[in-house]
């Protein structure tokens, strides 16, 4: 088919377009099939996996939704790697684009444990969680921390040779010393944002509404927010960017783009309308087409900040 | 763009995801609105207890993201309109069942259903004993308008807090227990109490009849508040098959997000509310950790 170059390509990971999808949204990919052309995408992040199996948070209340956006809970529930490799991926395999696995864990050894084993599969890209708390430190996440971070993109890169993704959280100061951390350490490229870490009150009974009480916030509330931070790490690493956090149309996902992504990755959307990635992504090819672009890698951070005096 | 009927959006191969067009729309006692559906692809596979996931604002309106109501609802069956019409009931509170209560006849909705795991029927049944409470009778017109073409017999005990919280006219005549009409003229023996009047709770006309019941060919089936779904858990024991409708906050209704898990029984993980339930057999849940 002619028309614009819309490939990117993330380490050795080839994709035909930008628009991935998320993880934690598609689960491990099976959950959706038939609802649209998955295969179309530039690539499906699976659902975080954990070398151990994890049962999450408590199975009260672990969604809401707030204005523009959802808050959720779920605390990392997820079969185990051992599961995941036997049942979940091969069924995932099935879709003709690439499958990114994505891992975490507590500390930097069960992240290599994941990644060796992910490492002799068919999985096209590593993305790494790094939001989740190292037990070693207290429990703050590894993602909040610059070295931290480089600890286990470093621990990752010694044990697997597939292209790596850093998954940043924005619930830090300064986001991009967390990005050029793991750009040092070996990552092939940044994914952002995570979550907002948020929380809703119950007035009547005067408690959290979610279970775990805090929780991630997603969804169209969070997109400038995102877009913020996607331009400040773009600024600063050399690698890939994939940007995301509210994505809901092809605008959103150029507004990324144009700040800085190589790619874009619909999330929360999909919950509304399961075809969202194939939508913007038709939106992408139609706006260069109008704009009479050869290239979306032409687009990518070609935002440009006027010169304010004040 | 879901625009048009039977054409998926994306380049989605799945029937479930349609452009329905509202038939008909409904203001019924107790805040409840009835929505009637033209729903082919609802309409040919559902079985009574699965939902349709409904996007409570119009189809081609998809691409812009709602400062309200992100997330689609679920809602059962309540009822089938042959040749193509699916009925669902919602009560006009909250954000999305207000925007969809004010949807006008004739414009469409994007749903996407049926999803779950309705109410098994098993071959040797003969009675169904579908026990409901409140908001629990949604889709109870639809299980008995199943049920009674397949069954020897449908019995329904149906309870509230109060009539005037029932989307259903209650018929009370002396020396006769209430009835609600519209049901008994699907095919079910009904028996209504109210807490108010009759100060009975639904669970205890259970007990009362469990005698009168063979183990081997009658099932309880049971929709509505959690503490009705514990008492008659607790009842059944050991004794009778039942079948529970469980309800709880759904996020994708596909399986994916894990936000509607209840414990499951012996200790085996969270089951999804959406896609392993919402019907299970009581015996599959961990009534002592499930939430109130």
């Amino acid at each position: 088919m002619s028309g614009p170059d819309l490939s990117v390509k993330i380490g050795a990971m080839a994709m035909n377009n930008p628009v991935m999808v998320a993880s934690g949204i598609f689960g491990y990919g099976d959950e959706f099939r038939g609802l649209a052309d998955y295969g179309e995408l530039g690539a499906l992040v699976l659902k975080t996996i954990t070398r151990e199996p994890r049962l999450g948070n408590p199975p009260a209340c672990r969604t809401a939704e707030t204005p523009a956006g959802i808050v959720n809970a779920i605390g990392l529930e997820n079969v185990g790697l051992d599961a995941f490799l036997a049942e979940k991926l091969p069924a995932a395999m099935e879709y003709e684009t690439n499958i990114v696995a994505s891992i975490a864990g507590e500390t930097p050894e069960e992240f290599a444990d994941c990644a060796r084993a992910l490492d002799q599969t068919e999985v096209a890209a590593i993305e790494l969680n790094i939001s989740c708390p190292n037990v070693k430190k207290g429990g703050m996440a590894f993602g909040v921390d610059p070295e931290a971070s480089a600890e286990v993109v470093a621990a990752v890169r010694a044990a697997a040779a597939k292209p790596i993704v850093a998954k940043l959280t924005p619930n830090v100061t300064d986001i991009s010393s967390v990005a050029v951390a793991c750009e040092t350490a070996g990552a092939d490229g940044v994914s952002l944002t995570n979550t907002f870490s948020a929380m809703v009150v119950d007035v009547e009974r005067r408690c959290p509404l979610l279970a775990a009480g805090m929780g991630g916030l997603s969804g169209p509330a969070i997109r400038p927010a995102a877009v913020y931070r996607v331009y400040q790490v773009a600024q600063a690493v050399a690698i890939p960017v994939v940007g995301m956090g509210g994505i809901w149309n092809a605008n959103d996902a150029l507004e990324f783009i144009l700040a800085g992504a190589s790619a874009v990755a619909v999330g929360t959307v999909l919950y509304a309308d399961p075809a969202a990635g194939n939508r913007v992504l038709a939106g992408i090819r139609e706006y260069l087409d109008r704009h009479g672009l050869a290239k979306v890698s032409e687009l990518v951070g070609s935002v440009s900040i006027p010169h304010t005096s004040g | 763009m879901p625009g048009s009927q039977g054409r998926k959006p994306g380049g989605g191969t799945d029937a479930r995801r349609a452009s329905a067009e509202v038939l008909g729309s409904e203001r019924l006692p107790g805040d409840h609105q009835r929505l009637l559906l033209k729903a082919p692809q609802v309409a040919r596979q559902a079985a009574p207890g699965q939902f349709v996931h409904i996007w409570c604002h119009p189809p081609d309106e998809i691409g812009r993201p709602p400062g309200s109501a992100l997330l689609r609802r679920p809602y059962s069956i309540s009822r089938l309109r042959p040749p193509d019409g699916v009925e669902i009931l919602l009560r006009v509170r909250g954000i999305g069942g207000r925007i969809l209560s004010q949807i006008p006849k004739g414009r469409l909705l994007d749903v996407i259903g049926p999803l779950g795991n309705g109410f098994r029927i098993r071959q040797s049944m003969r009675t169904a004993v579908i026990v409901a409470g409140g908001i629990g009778l949604a889709p109870v017109p639809f299980m008995i308008q199943a049920l009674s073409s397949r069954l020897a017999r449908v019995v329904l005990l149906a309870g509230a807090a109060s009539d005037g919280k029932l989307p259903y006219r209650v018929e009370r005549e002396p020396d006769k227990p209430a009835s609600l009409p519209v049901l008994a003229s699907l095919g079910a023996e009904v028996e209504f109490v109210s807490e108010t009047v009759e100060g009975t709770l639904v669970s205890d006309l259970l007990e009362q009849r469990l005698d009168a019941l063979d183990p081997d060919s009658d099932e309880v089936m049971a929709i509505g508040p959690r503490a009705m779904l514990k008492r008659l858990a607790a009842i059944t024991e050991g004794r009778f098959s039942l079948q529970v409708s469980l309800e709880e906050r759904m996020a994708c209704g596909l399986g994916a997000c894990r936000s509607c898990v209840v414990p499951a029984a012996n200790g085996a993980g969270y089951k999804t509310v959406c896609r392993d339930g919402p019907v299970f057999y009581a015996h599959e849940v961990d009534w002592e950790r499930l939430q109130p």
